[in-house]
């Protein structure tokens, strides 16, 4: 179990699919890397499919009974093949810490951008999704700026881990705040990578940093 | 009615043969199923029966990637259905992948000795929900077919956020213990 577990609930809304898209991604890094998460989602899911088959009969019917919308089907199926199993999972060589539900986000060519303040970024892009999704990268003991959430933060450690007035964080390990203003130093060893899903743009607020604010607000860092 | 391992031998059919008796038997059982749940989540019944037969059109393109081990047969085709209605309603470019990584990707051996269990799992889920309370149930059911957050579950049942986050935890803990007495 990881020190720093999602909370129940979220789980939930992620198991009934009602996160968006970020956060659902989010969470289900924290599920992928987390065997007691898992654990619990898949209660959740087997929870999801016992009120779903619980569901009375409603019928195919609104004019397509239901043995007519199965010869539909059937007919369809003649051109539709059962797939193979798909191949085990390979990490993509240099992304090692990209678990399969984020490597599909990397896209073709990935890079890194260097951010003012000594850290590496990301973006990630998401559909109709108000949530600004990054991953960020922190050579060891190195910091972030100091800031303060302006909405809610979740945070999945990837790689490495930090460590922030709140405590030690590490690989599969998932936080959420408004927390009051932290400021995260990346542990020794590898450099420490995080999936960062921010409700909206942080404030940063150490002497020079609060003069980037303009910037952050126009996401042009 | 079709029992979990009724479902999963059909499933399997599947994959092995092709088996279109197999698919006729599952779309019967399950496609009225997914979409009396999803219209009960407030979409319409058009787009209900466009989920529950894609969906199904899923259950027969990726019957290979099930494993009876992992997930019964109903949780499966239940994960299946909820990525199918979040691709519709967001008519998204980019699907969810549908072959449910955290059945795929779950490293190997990790949990072997649990997932044996998976079939019992949904058995064992099936008999507590009838053990929840009224006010328990409703909380999980608002969740899982109405896909709220449990912020807008609190505002429609006008309770207190933390009223309907102890309601939810109280609910989990309760299916947690009962099914964590059966796994020890």
């Amino acid at each position: 179990m990881s020190r720093h577990p999602a909370p129940e609930e979220l789980l939930l809304d992620y198991a009934a699919g009602a996160l968006p898209e970020g956060l659902a991604l989010a969470v289900g890094l924290h599920v992928v890397l987390d065997p007691e998460a898992r654990r619990t989602v898949d209660r959740l899911n087997a929870l999801g499919g016992a009120l779903m088959e619980h569901e009375p009969e409603a019928g195919l019917d609104e004019g397509a009974p239901t043995e007519i919308a199965l010869e539909r089907m059937l007919s369809r199926l003649d051109k539709i093949a059962v797939e193979p199993r798909p191949a085990p999972f390979v990490p993509r060589p240099g992304f090692e810490w990209a678990p399969p539900p984020l490597a599909r986000y990397l896209g073709p060519n990935p890079r890194w951008r260097r951010v003012l303040g000594g850290f590496e970024e990301m973006r990630l892009a998401m559909r109709g999704d108000s949530h600004r999704v990054s991953l960020l990268r922190l050579m060891p003991g190195r910091g972030l700026p100091v800031h303060r959430h302006a909405g809610t933060e979740h945070t999945v450690v990837l790689q490495g881990g930090y460590t922030d007035e709140t405590g030690n964080f590490g690989v599969g390990d998932f936080t959420f705040g408004p927390n009051s203003e932290h400021e995260p130093i990346a542990d020794p060893g590898d450099p420490c990578i995080a999936l960062i899903v921010l409700e909206q743009p942080i404030v940063l607020t150490g002497p020079i940093g609060r003069w980037l604010n303009p910037l952050v607000r126009r996401d042009w860092i | 009615m079709l029992s979990a391992d009724e479902a999963a031998d059909l499933i399997e059919a599947i994959a092995s043969r092709q088996d279109r008796a197999a698919f006729a038997a599952l779309f019967r059982h399950f496609a009225p199923r997914v979409k009396a749940f999803v219209i009960r989540g407030g979409t319409d019944a058009e787009t209900a029966q466009e989920v529950a037969q894609e969906a199904l059109v899923m259950v027969w393109r990726k019957a290979a990637s099930f494993d009876r081990l992992r997930a019964s047969a109903a949780t499966w085709i239940y994960t299946i259905a909820r990525n199918k209605r979040i691709d519709l309603l967001r008519r998204s470019a980019r699907p969810i992948d549908t072959e449910d990584w955290l059945v795929v990707y779950a490293p190997e051996g990790e949990d072997a000795d649990k997932s044996v269990l998976a079939g019992q799992t949904y058995t064992r889920v099936k008999e507590l929900l009838g053990g929840l309370s009224a006010d328990q149930l409703v909380v999980i059911q608002k969740a899982f077919f109405e896909d709220k957050t449990h912020t807008v579950i609190a505002e429609e049942l006008k309770l207190p956020l933390g009223t309907v986050k102890s309601r939810i935890r109280l609910a989990l803990g309760r299916l947690r213990e009962a099914l964590e007495k059966d796994e020890s």
